[in-house]
């Protein structure tokens, strides 16, 4: 195909973006104006050797980082069960749940939190 | 080499037998959708040694998490998505390390090694590109980059991208008009 002049090709990307345009022809045109994107010679063999080779180092981080995200969702888990079990037990003393109780600035006494998880 | 026999499985064939361990399974992978990532990487980071390290982590990235593809949408749409989401963050690393370290420009966060061209005028014509693109917005520039350089229909890069069609739209005329500026000045 016979080379494009820049102009040319300027007016071909705006009409690229048309949205009335076909993306495929106009997407091809620029393509044979000589716009194109290929990686370097060896790129496809230098992805399976990463791969292939340096697989259990790969596989053993993402492990890690697996596990740590479980570890991390349990702990968020504990923290709102405590959250919930603590509004119960204001909800139960109180009789209502309030602001200021929540901060522990309500006027119940200690020991019936004390009561109500150990029953003693 | 990639055997012949491969070369005609369907795409959800090689994900089968890649996940099955199948190491010529996954470099049929790599080999049909390398240049559709290059496109992607490359239009969006220009062509430097570091889009090169991005396009490895996008197939890496793929190897790993490739018992995730459902198999709902087509392997090139997941590819897609991948390595738009590794260049948009590689776009803002640069973003951040340019405006903490350096006081370059937008458009010299990026690097241009044009690479070798039958004629003068293709070789212009690469360049030319490139620096548009990478002066464009990045919000932007993905929008550009996947109609103008993948050759995307305005839905299916609404897909890709997980955006609603309207803001598509309006992203592409936003670019035309970001674009005709640009384009004046080079």
């Amino acid at each position: 195909m016979k080379d494009m002049n820049i102009p040319d090709l300027k007016d071909l990307i705006l009409r690229s973006l048309d949205n009335d345009s076909d993306p495929g022809k106009t997407s091809a045109e620029i393509e044979e104006a000589g716009v194109t994107y290929k990686f370097s010679e060896g790129f496809h063999e230098k992805v399976l050797d990463t791969i292939f080779s340096a697989g259990d180092t790969v596989v053993r981080k993402i492990e890690f980082v697996r596990n740590l995200n479980s570890v991390f969702s349990r702990i968020a888990l504990t923290g709102v069960a405590a959250i919930v079990l603590l509004m119960i037990s204001i909800f139960v003393i109180q009789g209502s749940l309030s602001f200021d109780s929540f901060l522990g600035l309500g006027d119940s006494y200690d020991e019936s939190i004390v009561y109500l998880l150990t029953g003693n | 080499m990639i055997m012949e026999s491969y070369r005609q499985k369907s795409e959800n064939e090689l994900v089968k037998a890649s996940l099955d361990g199948d190491k010529q399974a996954f470099s049929e992978i790599v080999n049909r959708y390398q240049n559709m990532v290059a496109r992607t990487v490359k239009g969006m980071l220009g062509d430097s040694v570091f889009s090169e390290d991005i396009g490895q982590d996008v197939f890496i990235r793929l190897f790993y998490s490739i018992s995730d593809f459902r198999g709902e949408a087509k392997l090139s749409t997941y590819i897609q998505k991948i390595a738009i989401n590794l260049t948009l963050n590689e776009i803002k690393r640069r973003k951040r390390f340019f405006s903490t370290f350096s006081q370059k420009g937008n458009n010299e966060m990026y690097e241009f090694e044009v690479a070798d061209y039958e004629t003068e005028e293709k070789k212009e014509a690469a360049e030319l590109v490139s620096k548009a693109l990478l002066s464009l917005d990045p919000k932007f520039r993905v929008i550009v980059a996947m109609r103008m350089l993948q050759g995307y229909s305005t839905k299916e890069t609404a897909e890709i991208l997980d955006l609603p069609l309207g803001t598509v739209l309006s992203r592409l005329s936003r670019a035309q008009e970001q674009m005709k500026g640009i384009l004046k000045k080079l």
